[in-house]
């Protein structure tokens, strides 16, 4: 009926009765997760397992924002290879992920918060990132939009200049990372639930699902926001998150208008121009657990309150659609990527806030060797969920906790 | 998404008057024995139900009390205390 | 071009010009004219070109449900002509063209649909990957629509409303003022909400029967004059829904008209009920080159007529799926259009008198015929009509098509308020199955079409909202429940997905130039749910929002894929329904802040404010934001801080020492009179949250201080943690009650005797003591502390605010024998700095607790159970080596400090610089750092990475703190 056009992956692989691997959601980490594991691996046999469609969570609804000037060395180089993964696996999938290495602006409104931002940049530099302090004045000239006068609540004092990061279209990591983990042999199973994680020994054993049960020695539950929900279900583990719905909308669609991403703390607002014109904009979380995925009427007004400060412009500009996607934040910003524990076989990779996009690529890499492995990689080491009880938070804000993760 | 929550002295307000205070986990624990694990089981673990979950409110903007409601976290609305609760 | 003559259904007044000028011409239209119906009025067919293929496009709904006549006007980019009042002396261009919109020199985009098949962004310009980039600015520049200058600035004035009501009506047609009326007649407060500039909904312009015979439109201004004259309705025309969030909170935007105080209001509502009465528009009509400029809706094509005055074209032919379309075919003819044949999709349900009235007219009604291709390159010149299987086929030239599949229910607050959306089978449409409590419908949007049947279910649907909220009692209902069941119902809708086409060009959505062939692309390639269909070939994510291709494209995934209609359901609606502008929902844009009771003497004195928190403060006193001069006259002499921002509180009641036991780390019941604590709270990690000074002015009545950040989060702390407990304890936020000086430096005193009225000496009021006393001759109540942050003789002086400024005069006037001036927070920063005093999230963060800090003697771990916060997680760490701690270092080159936020590294990093300063008092670059355990041994050395250092490494010793008069005498003096 359609000719010569072929899915880009298998849509409807048979359920087989077991597998070497479950992944339990078909989001960016799951899907790299597995992409590598057949690809450097050779595990191959492998099922993500997806309730709904590939890509319908956060994969979806994020920022599309790439970068990696994070505060701590832990981080850091965590996403600096992210960030080196897109040219790569552009490549590999054959599959165009759209990266525009535009650089990203994060302005800064404070003197405190140009000495918060000089040592991210000397982190930065450090480890060999390139990113750089410029004043108010060297932001408009890379951003004629930018309103850099002293008459708004917090004028721009400088920014940190991030060139290496970017952005890349999200869906198109999605499709290309099924295609490729498709090609290798990994099955795509949309629409069946995860219900149960089976065990015996203290061993993994199966994944019982809405279509059946699957024998495998080894899972990953890389369910995104409901990662938490999903792990304390089936295992009893209570981790130190909250899912918290992160809003984000777009303007109608505009003739080049911005040519890098830009960012503000203290207007809490990010703002860049996506390939089809539309300058993208969000950050707002509202600040009590809940998995709704909606938005907020406080928000798309105090977004543009915001907006018409820093970018005055917009204001003759019109807001089109917004939407909303879940965010597992934990107390340090950190993520908590651990295997192991509590039983042999299982491992989990969430915690990971509004970062999860930034980093899938080096993640997918890194928690394929861990699975197929068994042991940690040393990279991922610093992110083991022990360090919450050991009160080592990891620094990637400096806020202090307050009532709780999401406070 | 615009939760409405009662507060039990100023009745129901909009939710941005309050400030969520996290997961009803009980009573505060003794300090002194309290063991690493129990201590990040009180401080910053959470079940994250997906569904309906008793937790703690402050009337921020407005009277300032601290009060225990219910919320389904999956619509996000205040809903009734469950039975055995009530 | 000439306007009809007047008609009662008339909304332009043609006697008056409104001049505006559009490519550089000046042309008029007539008030009351849009945007786009003065460009029509003057002859202009093609208003764009379309984002991908740069095709012609023209009017098509006349409600901007596609971006076809988005234009720049006065600047703004993307408006919708069809929605934009004309105002004098608009400026209007066209957008997304080379040359112009008539002749488009990208126009040959068209012919290169095959080499752009859905997705192919995905699969193509990567290879090799150096082409990318330079791929990607031309990707760029082709996208997009409008175009803003980065230096336009809106010039309007933007207001916004916050409404309770306990009805809220979304739509006024007859539906939704019916609803208004009889909720409104139960007394209750209703706001009623319409999109256009007035009332009426599709009974405004039409001249078909109501149920008593009159004309529909004489039924419209009667329902609008019951409105207007009622007390309890208050309406919003030309304001747009544009969000509904749980718990009936709508949102809405109005234009402003002439002689309003503004251009746009947000206006926000909380209402107990919500009633939709949104009606319907039309689902397009899928056929090759549906979307050519001639070719329009049923709706667009009457209301240019009845409502601005124009004939829509000369000959028309007509290709229809409802009854409304037979009654327009039957008006327009009437008004003088000429019309080659009407086509209905239907072989049967017409409304046979619309049949009769057609034929009487000697208009052709061919029953099962469609339009199957429209003809001409830039505007409709003939249509191609066949039969539904495609079989039998004619052409008849016309210079207008109108087209319509259908109707659409307008279901986006539904939806938006979590209704649950399925396919009825009847109508053809997505309706509510379930709806969210408090939330109604009613009108044409359920399917009814019947004149009474949609008044009288405005009426039931307003009488509901009223039960809801108990005004009425059910049994008037039950009653009108009845009456409304006696009506005709809901009319079968036409269930036609596409026209019989093999062509390449029907579009599904027009903003994005998505093809039916692009959707069966899409589906090949695995896409095959609608949203993963918008997400791949676009469809329905342009500036129309979905209003297009949002009913068609779940069919006709469907019908694609052969499976019934009923498989899947529209893609997510998202707020806004209609795109709103920035600029309207900024608002007018408060910017609260807080100034102290000294901020114009400040100012005065040569301040450099910035903003800190809620507060503004000076941070300066002069352009040297070394402050050299301010650091040396306090180190020398005598200065002045305003420390109002400071939090102040007032803890007193039966349980107040046991919540002081609670919060603070320090054992809180062995305080004295007269004698001041310095104590630190800590989060449950042990992490220092704040700390101050605490005061006992009788027996549980307690005085105490907090940083300026936690002043707002204080109370909100203590009951936290106490909230298991029922103490009884009162807590006061003192902030604004009272305002702080702080007078320091080895002069202080003298400043100080002249004003106070009590023995201020050392021995009188000794350092870390606590004095009550009057000053300026008993007029002025002061609480004064001896405390030493600047490292130097002060008092911190609170008084109430209302005074502070006279306690501020005479010290300035008893200081200015010596020499006295304002120092600001940069210069205190530097002078506790060199006192080893830390200031909390700058010296500490997440990964610090208070024996990190060096603070550990605060802690009392002999005060026995009192659940205090952080005492666990201190016992836990405070035997781990691997913590950062603080430490104080001294540069090498006594010139040259570190940038605050520098590194200390080896091979790794192993800390950072948290402040550095050259110090003018000690001759010596010296600084506070947070270092590995391992490190912070005096004497240790420590190499330091500031950015841009280009690998060259400042040198650096720890040493002992405090830098400055370590033994503490200039702070007893």
């Amino acid at each position: 009926m359609f000719g010569r056009t072929k899915p880009l992956w298998d849509t409807g692989p048979e359920l087989k009765s077991g597998y070497d691997a479950v992944i339990i959601g078909g989001g960016l980490h799951g899907l790299a997760t597995a992409y590598f594991l057949a690809s450097r691996y050779g595990m191959r046999d492998v099922a993500v397992i997806e309730k709904r469609h590939i890509g319908f969570g956060g994969a979806g609804r994020n920022t599309a924002i790439v970068r990696a000037n994070q505060r701590t060395q832990e981080n850091v180089p965590l996403y600096k290879e992210a960030l080196d993964l897109w040219p790569v696996l552009t490549r590999e999938l054959d599959f165009n992920l759209m990266f525009n290495n535009c650089g990203n602006l994060n302005l800064l409104h404070s003197e405190a918060a140009v000495n918060a931002a000089r040592m991210n940049i000397a982190t930065a530099q450090f480890l060999g990132v390139e990113s750089h302090l410029i004043d108010a004045r060297q932001a408009k000239e890379m951003m004629p939009a930018l309103n850099i006068s002293e008459d708004i609540t917090y004028p721009i004092m400088g920014a940190m200049y991030h060139p290496p990061g970017g952005i890349v279209r999200h869906d198109a990591v999605v499709w290309g990372l099924a295609k490729g983990a498709a090609a290798l042999g990994v099955h795509i199973h949309q629409h069946t639930e995860a219900a149960a994680i089976e065990s015996r020994h203290g061993k993994v054993t199966a994944v019982a699902t809405s279509r059946g049960k699957i024998l495998t020695p080894r899972v990953l539950v890389s369910a995104g926001g409901y990662s938490a929900a999903v792990i304390h279900r089936m295992l009893g583990l209570r981790l130190p998150i909250s899912v918290l719905t992160i809003q984000a909308m777009v303007t109608q669609p505009l003739k080049p208008l911005l040519d890098h991403v830009i960012s503000s703390g203290a207007y809490h607002v990010y703002a860049n121009q996506t390939l089809k014109g539309e300058i993208a904009t969000g950050a707002h979380m509202d600040p009590w657990p809940n998995y709704t995925t909606q938005n907020t009427a406080y928000y798309v007004k105090h977004q543009a309150e915001a907006l018409v400060e820093i970018l005055p412009c917009l204001a003759g500009v019109r807001f089109m659609r917004t939407w909303a996607g879940l965010a597992d934040m934990t107390p340090d910003m950190a993520p908590i990527m651990d295997g192991n524990h509590p039983l042999e076989g299982f491992y989990m990779d969430c915690g990971w806030g509004y970062f999860g996009f930034k980093s899938c690529s080096a993640v997918g890499k890194y928690m394929a060797q861990y699975m197929a492995e068994g042991r940690c990689p040393e990279i991922l080491k610093p992110f083991a969920l022990e360090r919450y009880e050991q009160h080592r938070l990891m620094g990637e804000t400096a806020a202090l906790v307050s009532y709780s993760p999401d406070n | 998404m615009a939760l409405m929550i009662t507060c039990p002295v100023c009745g129901p307000r909009n939710g941005y008057e309050f400030r969520y205070g996290g997961e009803d986990k009980g009573p505060r624990p003794a300090q002194r024995e309290l063991s690493p694990g129990d201590w990040f089981q009180y401080v910053h673990a959470n079940d994250c139900a997906d569904g309906i979950q008793k937790e703690w409110w402050v009337h921020r903007d407005g009277c300032g009390v601290w009060f225990t409601t219910y919320r389904d976290t999956t619509v996000n609305r205040e809903v009734p205390p469950p039975e055995e609760d009530a | 071009m000439n306007r009809l003559r007047a008609l009662p259904t008339f909304r332009i007044d043609p006697a008056r010009r409104v001049a505006f000028r559009y490519r550089n011409r000046s042309l008029h239209g007539v008030a009351g004219d849009t945007v786009a119906t003065a460009l029509y009025a003057n002859g202009v067919r093609i208003f764009g070109r379309s984002l991908k293929y740069h095709r012609p496009r023209g009017l098509y709904s006349l409600d901007g449900e596609c971006s076809n006549t988005c234009m720049q006007v006065d600047g703004i980019p993307n408006v919708r002509t069809e929605n934009t009042p004309l105002r004098e002396g608009m400026q209007i261009k066209e957008q997304n063209v080379v040359g112009s919109a008539a002749f488009d020199l990208m126009a040959f985009m068209d012919k290169l649909d095959r080499l752009m098949p859905a997705g192919f962004y995905y699969r193509s310009l990567h290879k090799p990957a150096r082409l990318w980039p330079v791929a990607m600015r031309q990707v760029r520049r082709a996208a997009g629509l409008g175009k803003i200058s980065p230096d336009f600035r809106y010039g309007g004035r933007c207001d916004e409303v916050y409404l309770n009501a306990e009805v809220c009506v979304v739509g006024g047609g007859a539906a939704g003022m019916s609803a208004a009326l009889s909720a409104a007649e139960s007394g209750l407060r209703v706001i009623l909400l319409e999109a256009r500039p007035w009332l009426g909904g599709c009974f405004d312009y039409r001249p078909g029967p109501s149920q008593d015979g009159e004309p529909l439109y004489r039924r419209s201004r009667e329902l609008l004059r019951s409105v207007s004259e009622h007390p309890g309705i208050r309406v919003f025309t030309h304001s747009p829904v544009v969000g509904h969030y749980t718990d009936n909170l709508v949102t809405a935007f109005q234009t402003g008209e002439p002689g309003d105080a503004f251009d746009y209001r947000y206006i926000e509502i909380r209402s107990r009920t919500v009633v939709v009465a949104t009606g319907c528009i039309e689902r397009p009509l899928l056929f090759e080159h549906n979307e050519r400029p001639g070719v329009m809706q049923v709706g667009c094509a009457q209301r240019l007529a009845r409502t601005y005055g124009l004939l829509p074209g000369e000959r028309a032919v007509f290709s229809v799926g409802h009854d409304l379309g037979l009654e327009a075919a039957v008006d327009l003819s009437d008004l003088g259009l000429e019309i080659a044949c009407v086509a209905d999709l239907r072989q049967d349900g017409h409304d046979e008198h619309l049949v009769t009235q057609l034929a009487e007219r000697g208009i052709e009604v061919l029953r099962g015929w469609v339009a199957a291709r429209a003809h001409g390159a830039r505007a409709v010149r003939a249509v191609t009509l066949a039969t539904l299987d495609g079989t039998v086929q004619k052409r008849l030239d016309c210079d207008l098509l109108a087209a319509s599949a259908g109707l659409t229910p307008v279901v986006g607050p539904l939806t938006l308020a979590g209704a649950q959306m399925d396919y009825d089978a009847h109508t053809g449409a997505f309706l509510p199955s379930e709806l969210p409590p408090g939330l109604f419908t009613a009108g044409r949007l359920l399917g009814l079409h019947d004149a009474e049947s949609i008044e009288t279910s405005g009426r039931l649907a307003g009488l509901q909202a009223a039960a809801h909220c108990g005004a009425v009692d059910a049994a008037a209902v039950v009653e009108l429940q009845a009456q409304a069941a006696a009506l005709p119902g809901p009319q079968r809708g036409s269930k036609l997905v596409t026209a019989p086409v093999k062509g390449r060009k029907s579009f599904v959505c027009f903003d994005e130039d998505t093809t039916v062939k692009n959707v069966r692309q899409s589906i090949a390639r695995g896409f095959d749910i609608p949203e993963l269909i918008k997400r791949f070939s676009s469809a329905g994510t342009g500036p129309g929002q979905g209003g297009i291709p949002g009913h068609n494209l779940p069919l006709l995934t469907a019908h694609l894929q052969g499976k019934p209609p009923s498989s899947f359901v529209s893609t997510t609606i998202r707020a806004p329904l209609v795109p709103v502008p920035v600029a309207a929902y900024a608002g007018s844009r408060h910017d609260m802040c807080k100034r102290t009771p000294v901020h114009d003497s400040q100012k005065a004195a040569g301040g450099v404010f910035r903003r800190m928190g809620v507060w503004r403060r000076a941070r300066y006193f002069s352009d040297d934001f070394s402050c050299r001069e301010e650091v040396r006259n306090v180190r020398e002499n005598v200065g002045l801080l305003d420390a109002s921002t400071l939090g102040k509180f007032r803890l007193h009641g039966p349980d107040a020492l046991k919540a002081l036991q609670r919060i603070y780390i320090g054992d809180m019941s062995k305080m004295t009179a007269g004698k001041i604590k310095y104590a630190a709270m800590c989060n449950d990690d042990g992490c220092v949250i704040d700390d101050g000074v605490v005061v006992k002015r009788g027996e549980n009545d307690y005085y105490f201080t907090t940083s300026t950040a936690r002043a707002g989060a204080t109370i909100e702390w203590f009951r936290y943690h106490t909230r298991y407990d029922g103490w009884e304890f009162h807590l006061v936020n003192l902030t604004d009650a009272f305002g702080v000086i702080n007078l320091a430096g080895p002069n202080a005193r003298k400043v100080l005797e002249k004003v106070a009225d009590a023995d201020v000496s050392n021995e009188a009021f000794p350092f870390a003591a606590y004095r009550e006393f009057t000053a300026g001759g008993g007029a002025i109540a002061v609480r004064a502390m001896r405390l030493g942050f600047v490292g130097e003789l002060s008092f911190e002086l609170h008084v109430p605010s209302s005074l502070m400024q006279a306690l501020w005069g005479l010290l300035e006037e008893a200081g200015k024998p010596f020499g006295i001036r304002n120092f600001g927070v940069e210069a205190q920063n530097v002078l506790r700095m060199e006192k080893g005093h830390i200031i909390l999230g700058q010296e500490s963060e997440q990964r610090t607790n208070l024996l990190d800090l060096g603070l550990g003697f605060l802690w009392a771990r002999d005060k026995g159970e009192c659940k205090t916060v952080g005492e666990a997680a201190l016992r836990h760490a405070e035997n781990d080596p691997g913590r950062l701690k603080l430490v104080g270092i001294r540069m090498q080159d006594p010139q040259r400090a570190p940038k605050d936020g520098a590194l200390i590294v080896d091979r790794r990093i192993r800390g950072y610089v948290c402040t550095a300063r050259h110090s003018f008092t000690l001759e010596q670059a010296v600084g506070l750092a947070l270092v590995e355990e391992p490190l912070a041994g005096i004497g240790t050395r420590l190499d330091i990475y500031e950015d841009e250092c280009r690998g060259e490494l400042l040198k650096a010793e720890v040493v002992a703190v405090p830098f400055y008069d370590p033994d503490g005498k200039r702070m007893r003096m």
